[in-house]
């Protein structure tokens, strides 16, 4: 009779406890499910009009004058002066702009990856610098050094790249 | 408005192909967020950074600043470290975060991604052991 009720409580509890991981399963699924719709919301604000604002700025022949205002500079990283308009949109807003700007302009791997190295070190800094301020450490100083880095780093992998 | 056109499906096809990275990420997050507690108890220390380090710098390297923001805040604040140590993870972080999600948003656009991930990790070894040289050895 005992051992009876025992091992009843044991299937019991065991059938609990199965059904706990199968909630907890779901639940990280749904919340990740969420998470992922709702930073795709986010992004679809940010890479449609991007991406309409440059298709036009490309039909009507401005982006040559910005290309050409942005040339000398983005000769030291190999990249076509267009491209400035990509690091401006990562450095301020977020990456998803910067694709969104980077895409029609068709660039090569090279360029892409150079741009990529800069963005991947310092982007959105709007909304990041606030983040390193908060952890308690010198924000202002991880600010600099990020921006000098991205453009050092950039300025790098193009001299590596066109010796190799 | 032909270009409207095109510009919009051009970046919905962009979004779609954003959309099929982003979501097993997040999914991702979830469950590894449950795994956090695990780390904590190894001790080790690498370039000043000791165990309390780890949660916030593994949290950031694969999340990222703006997702991990939450995480990385609390286990730096809560667990009292040294302002030098916090600053050496910050150093690291600011060079190489969200490592999985940047990388491969600039494959979809053709990117070559081993190179970004590989000079992302050497770039933020490097300033971190410098920094970790200057900040711990002024002293001596």
């Amino acid at each position: 009779m005992g051992w009876n009720t025992t091992s009843n409580f044991i299937r019991v509890s065991d059938l609990m406890l199965k059904e706990k991981q199968k909630n907890y399963f779901l639940n990280n699924l749904k919340k990740g499910l969420f998470n992922g719709l709702s930073v795709t919301l986010l992004m679809v604000k940010v890479i449609i009009p991007c991406y309409i604002i440059i298709e036009l700025i490309k039909h009507f022949g401005i982006i040559r004058v910005i290309g050409n205002f942005f040339r000398p500079f983005m000769k030291y990283f190999g990249l076509p002066g267009e491209a400035a308009i990509g690091i401006i949109a990562g450095y301020t807003i977020n990456l998803y702009a910067a694709i969104a700007v980077l895409s029609p302009l068709k660039l090569s791997t090279k360029d892409i990856t150079i741009v990529a190295l800069i963005l991947g070190i310092s982007h959105s800094l709007s909304v990041e610098t606030p983040v390193t301020q908060k952890t308690g450490v010198n924000s202002w100083m991880l600010f600099c050094l990020r921006i000098l880095l991205s453009l050092l780093a950039g300025v790098g992998l193009n001299l590596i790249w066109t010796l190799f | 408005m032909d270009i409207i056109l095109t510009a919009l499906k051009n970046s919905a096809m962009l979004t779609g192909q954003l959309l099929l990275i982003i979501l097993p990420l997040t999914i991702s997050y979830e469950f590894l967020k449950h795994k956090q507690k695990t780390l904590e108890e190894k001790t080790w220390r690498v370039f000043g950074i000791t165990q309390n380090g780890l949660v916030p710098l593994i949290t950031g390297v694969i999340i990222g600043l703006t997702y991990g923001a939450g995480v990385i805040i609390h286990s730096i604040r809560s667990s009292n470290m040294d302002k030098r140590e916090a600053f050496l993870i910050m150093l690291f972080l600011s060079i190489c975060h969200a490592i999985i999600e940047d990388t491969l948003i600039f494959v979809v656009i053709g990117a070559n991604g081993i190179i970004l991930v590989a000079i992302r990790f050497f770039l933020a070894f490097i300033f971190t052991y410098f920094a970790y040289r200057w900040l711990f050895f002024k002293k001596s």
